[in-house]
């Protein structure tokens, strides 16, 4: 059916897409010496790079789990990665030193987050799924309960600290885009793509899945073996996210309720373009005026919390069924 | 459709216990008892929502959990209780929603015109374009039925279609009930609370009670004083109302 309401959609969606190019060249130019302008960008396109891919999984991820648990205030970090992130790094700080390979190698460091990340939210969700019989809101109390888990051991931990290794771990604590290099952009694309691959049957089967699990069934779909693999992947997509960029995913709840407040419909293909794109749009400009504005005073992290935190509760004043 | 020995316990409590009929052929079947007699559960087994423990249901010629999933949603629809939709969906897209078993996501030409008569059908032309959560209950209910129509099966399952309506919603309900089987000639099987829906509008009638079917038969068969009393442990009188069984209890 292509309605008069999924044509304007489409519209909305190419204005957004073209102000995603717009942010992402004023972040390239502006203020660029054109002496040095090679030197510019080798720093600053992996930088753009690693927004853009952020942006598309916290922003994919935000919109499939929402409709997994069927309410539109969640967002993945009740799923715990943001805290395991805190924890993995806190550890690795207190038991090999800030000065170790471990921490101080990006590389390193990425892989080592994400495959801890990996396989805790394959066997833990995988587990709990079998566990709980499919039910969704118990893994998310789950879930709950286990960031407060990593987070209390993650205290415990920066308490006993050296004062010194405390300074230099806090940040890599909160969300930046210094530091990358292109290994971990490429490797970060490939698990997105291995992902997406794998998924892309159950992505397919979201609109249906939205309508409950009855209807669902009653229309012919697995229900709970799409959801199962959908939420593992949701986890392993935040999981891609926080590795690269820090703890960020909280961005998802404004991104995917501005993306459903802007588009009004249940299509998924249409949510997640907008979501992805809001996130762009949100994570580009912000650097831009990070970077410029505040020459790096303020992390971005900062704006988005505030931001997110207001944006939240709005949405929970303004919404009278939740 | 054939259910034989059907079996289902909750925490060591049988609810379901050897319950075996055979759904007739274009009818409609009302599944009536008292609350907690298992008649629910059956449905939902029936309707492949709920895991059995022991029993065969067989539809067909094969056990139902052997069919793919996606070939028998062509042949049974079901209708829950719960239909609470959070997302901003049209009564059109949840109607289109009934093609889905048929031509996946992507709606075909010939999707739309059955749409657009099962939205005809349910009288729903005017409001097709509205969305879901700014409708009433009984017109939300019939968007769902429109729903059920696109879908196009032979076997419609409803479980307690007239929860939640008030009187002239639910009388509705039913008389649509009745045409889906008179009309369109699917068989309909359905879960209900009011005894006299049952009596009225359907062919046949099941009665449950302590998981056990306490009765199956034509309405006249069931509806009489001894076994409504001994089903519900109250006083029951039967009335004829247009040559139908109708039952007072006090």
């Amino acid at each position: 059916m292509r309605t008069a309401a999924h044509r304007a959609n489409a519209r909305k969606l190419i204005l957004m897409a073209a102000l995603v190019l717009l942010a992402a060249a004023a972040y390239l130019l502006v203020e660029v010496n054109p002496k040095y302008f090679s030197y510019a960008m080798s720093l600053r396109i992996p930088k753009l790079i690693v927004m853009l891919i952020a942006a598309f999984s916290i922003g994919g991820a935000s919109i499939v789990f929402q409709s997994i648990i069927n309410n539109t205030i969640v967002t993945p970090c009740l799923l715990g990665m943001n805290s395991l992130y805190t924890l993995i790094h806190t550890a690795v700080v207190f038991v090999a030193g800030s000065g170790s390979i471990l921490a101080a190698n990006a590389n390193v460091s990425f892989a080592v987050d994400l495959v801890i990340m990996g396989v805790a939210a394959t066997l833990i969700y995988g587990y709990l799924f079998q566990k709980t019989n499919h039910n969704v809101l118990y893994v998310l109390l789950i879930g709950t309960v286990l960031t407060s888990f990593f987070g209390s051991i993650q205290s415990t931990l920066t308490r006993v600290m050296d004062p010194n290794e405390y300074d230099t771990l806090l940040t890599t604590l909160v969300a930046s885009f210094s530091n990358v290099n292109s290994e971990i952009i490429l490797f970060s694309l490939a698990v997105l793509a291995v992902l997406i691959f794998a998924l892309r049957r159950d992505l397919a089967l979201l609109d249906v899945l939205t309508l409950g699990k009855a209807q669902a069934t009653n229309l012919g779909v697995d229900y709970d073996r799409s959801i199962r693999r959908l939420l593992l992947g949701v986890t392993l997509a935040i999981a891609v996210a926080t590795a690269m960029v820090g703890p960020i995913s909280f961005m998802g709840l404004i991104i995917a309720n501005l993306s459903r407040q802007l588009l009004k419909t249940y299509r998924h293909s249409q949510l997640i373009l907008g979501s992805v794109f809001f996130g762009m749009i949100i994570l580009v400009a912000g650097q831009l005026i990070v970077e410029h504005v505040y020459s790096y005073a303020i992390p971005i992290s900062v704006f988005i919390t505030v931001g997110g935190g207001i944006y939240f509760l709005y949405l929970l004043l303004t919404k009278r069924r939740v | 459709m054939k259910v034989t020995e059907l079996t289902k316990q909750y925490d060591g409590k049988t609810v379901v216990d050897s319950v075996s009929f055979e759904i007739p052929k274009g009818k409609v079947l009302s599944l009536i008892g008292p609350n907690g007699a298992g008649k629910s559960t059956v449905m939902g087994i029936i309707s492949r929502l709920i895991a059995r423990d022991a029993g065969l249901v067989d539809f067909e010629g094969q056990d139902i959990s052997r069919w793919k999933s996606k070939e028998l949603s062509k042949r049974l629809a079901i209708l829950t209780q719960s239909n609470q939709i959070q997302m901003k969906l049209t009564v059109r897209e949840l109607v289109a929603f009934g093609r889905f078993p048929y031509s996946g996501g992507r709606i075909t030409a010939e999707d739309e015109a059955i749409i657009d008569q099962a939205i005809t059908y349910m009288e729903l032309d005017e409001m097709q374009d509205r969305f879901i959560d700014e409708l009433s209950g009984g017109q939300r209910q019939r968007a769902m039925i429109a729903m059920v129509i696109a879908q196009d099966t032979e076997f419609v399952l409803l479980d307690e279609p007239t929860n939640n309506l008030d009187i002239y919603h639910a009388t509705n309900m039913m008389k649509i009930v009745r045409r889906l089987c008179d009309e369109l000639g699917k068989t309909v099987i359905l879960v209900l609370h009011e005894i006299n829906y049952a009596a009225f509008y359907s062919d046949y009638i099941c009665a449950f009670a302590d998981g056990k079917i306490a009765k199956f038969g034509t309405v006249k068969e069931v509806m009489t004083r001894q076994t409504l009393s001994q089903i519900y442990k109250v006083d029951f009188e039967i009335m004829e109302i247009e040559g139908k069984p109708l039952s007072i209890y006090y």
